[in-house]
């Protein structure tokens, strides 16, 4: 009786929101709903019933993570769970309700001219309608993309906010014997290597709207900084400056560049254009300055400076130069990075003997330390929509790429293990 | 016969070395595998069923070969320069570096031809970009150091590789200690 009221109540304060109940985005985990996920029967054209089984397994692991959900167990399942029910006429809601299921994933597998097409829809099962229904077609390679697709357009519906699962995380690996820069999804499956200059290929970032990286490189035996269109593989030395080139991270807006350059004997900030021009000197200090990250304003940077003797975070105005040093514990603090929406800033700190993730206000306050236990967890980075970040940790021996939701919890390994995987970037929604 | 005796001796030691080397890796392998969790247990066991010779073999050529193999645009070693060390997150010359640094300009003028390579490396604890400032650091606190005994700016250049190449991939203040440090390089 509660739960309808405060359903009514949410009807009534939130008239556009697609959901029957509230959802807190910024907290996932808190509020977990119960979602039946079914495995698609198959319509037409007679489908591998891999499809099907591989469509299930990528769409629950991504809704299972983002935390939003509690998952139904599907061995509780009653017969209407293998019926096709793309129209909610046809959903027997009654049987979902019994399960304690309040929302509730259909749809169908079909094989058209080989082509595979999947029908996904989306219920809520209290109000017995159709929240969400997407038509994918692709070949069978693609399912696994498609799964990625609806699991963020799920939670656009539940939330208004799109998800990050259909886009990529770049890193770096030692695998082939040098450091080269390497392509996966988010959940760790697909890597593919981008690089093959066999020499140290380091810190990739991606450009908020064109799909290419900018990354640094001793190709040509000094650290430049390069960048690479993803699909034609097209590169382009941008910036090879006296001494390092290193750390660049693109503006918002996608037309200037962020990163640190020693040409003047010491490593400072500056902002450079796309190719490679130089804007702006942002830092000018005795210390090293380091690894800047932007607010999505682009009018802030945060960076790492040892000017007060030990690496600490500071913020610093692009147009006026002021800066404010934002943490104040640890003797060696790291690798900010900005959040998507502004309000954090996650970074990790030498705390012992092992680095853990924190974040912070972007004034300083309200510090948070996100993980514990073995390992060293460093170069934090966010998803595109702010709910999830990626890092690095050497907990299982090698460093490996992990994935956790912004508030540390549901930390898992995606990468493969046997090589060092560091430098995670998780690209904008494609 | 001596001599054959003698020869055959080093064989049999330098084998047994060879062996315990072998003994001595490769638990240390396969406990690093079993931190992976279930995923890597076929490519455990796969490793397992080859001949013990082989395996050990690749995978310490694998590791330490492609620690110490050179990336492009690096120079040779130069006999007769000794490599320096630092303190943790420091770039100072510590009284023993100012001492082999004495030595090594003594050297370089004498070879006044030979153009040098000054590389700054650091451990892996910390920012790899911040460590690759800190390499930097060094490397130029070394040139600095040499320029105020004497050695001309244009016999030497600098190139820092932070944490990227270190001289014993382990981690531990042993390891750390020994990549703390600044090399000298023959510019090509």
């Amino acid at each position: 009786m509660r739960c309808r009221l405060l359903g009514f109540l949410v009807l009534l304060f939130l008239p556009f929101s697609g959901f029957a109940y509230q959802l807190e985005v910024r907290s996932p985990g808190q509020q977990a709903i119960p979602l039946a996920v079914t495995q698609f029967p198959a319509m037409e054209g007679n489908p591998p019933a891999e499809v099907a089984r591989e469509f299930h397994e990528v769409l629950s692991n991504d809704l299972d993570f983002c935390g939003l959900f509690r998952l139904v167990d599907p061995g509780a399942f009653l017969s209407d769970a293998g019926r096709l029910g793309l129209e909610s006429r046809r959903v027997d809601f009654e049987q979902w309700r019994t399960l304690g299921a309040q929302a509730l994933i259909k749809g169908g597998v079909s094989l058209q001219g080989g082509q595979v097409v999947i029908e996904a829809r989306l219920y809520d099962v209290l109000r017995r309608r159709l929240l969400t229904g997407q038509r994918y077609s692709g070949t069978a390679k693609d399912v696994r993309t498609m799964a990625h697709a609806f699991a963020d357009q799920i939670l656009k519906s539940m939330t208004g906010d799109m998800g990050p699962f259909k886009a990529k995380i770049a890193f770096i690996s030692d695998q082939s014997g040098r450091k080269e820069l390497y392509l996966m999804d988010v959940d760790g499956h697909e890597p593919v290597r981008l690089t093959d200059h066999n020499a140290i290929v380091l810190n990739p970032d991606f450009s908020p709207y064109s799909k290419e990286l900018i990354f640094t490189s001793y190709k040509t035996g000094t650290p430049d900084l390069y960048r690479k269109e993803i699909y034609t593989g097209r590169e382009a030395k941008i910036s090879s400056q006296k001494g390092l080139n290193i750390a660049g991270r693109f503006r918002g807006d996608g037309r200037a560049v962020a990163l640190t350059l020693s040409k003047d004997g010491n490593a400072e900030i500056y902002l450079i254009g796309t190719s490679g021009h130089i804007l702006k000197r942002l830092t000018r200090n005795w210390g090293i300055d380091v690894d800047p990250s932007w607010n999505p304003d682009g009018d802030k940077i945060a960076f790492v400076s040892d000017r007060l003797g030990n690496p600490h975070i500071f913020v610093l105005d692009v147009f006026s130069l002021k800066e404010e040093r934002i943490s104040f514990a640890g003797k060696y603090n790291a690798t900010p990075a900005w959040s998507p929406k502004g309000d954090r800033i996650v970074f990790s700190r030498l705390e012992g003997r092992t680095f853990d993730l924190y974040t912070v206000s972007p004034d300083g306050s309200d510090e948070r330390r996100l993980t514990f236990g073995a390992g060293n967890k460093e170069h934090p980075r966010w998803s595109p929509d702010g709910r999830f970040l990626a890092y690095s940790s050497d907990a299982g021996g090698k460093k490996a790429i992990y994935i956790m939701r912004a508030d540390g919890s549901g930390q898992r390994r995606i990468s493969s293990s046997g090589s060092n995987c560091l430098h995670p970037a998780w690209s904008p929604r494609w | 016969m001596k001599k054959r005796n003698a020869c055959k001796l080093f064989l049999v030691m330098s084998l047994s070395v060879l062996l315990c080397v072998a003994c001595a890796k490769k638990p240390a392998t396969t406990s690093m595998e079993e931190g992976y969790g279930s995923g890597t247990e076929a490519a455990g066991t796969s490793e397992l069923d080859t001949p013990a010779y082989g395996a050990i073999g690749e995978s310490s050529v694998g590791e330490e070969g492609a620690a110490t193999e050179k990336i492009p645009g690096m120079g040779d070693d130069i006999r007769g320069l000794e490599r320096i060390h630092f303190e943790f997150d420091q770039y100072t010359l510590t009284a023993e570096a100012r001492e082999i640094l004495a030595r090594n300009a003594q050297f370089l003028q004498i070879h006044n031809t030979i153009r040098v390579i000054i590389e700054g490396h650091c451990d892996e604890r910390g920012s790899d970009e911040y460590n690759l400032a800190l390499g930097e650091r060094r490397a130029r606190a070394v040139k600095d150091y040499m320029g105020s005994l004497g050695i001309p700016a244009s016999q030497m250049s600098i190139i820092s590789y932070g944490e990227e190449i270190p001289l014993d991939p382990q981690s531990g203040e042993e390891a750390w200690a020994k990549n703390r440090r600044a090399d000298f390089k023959q510019a090509n």
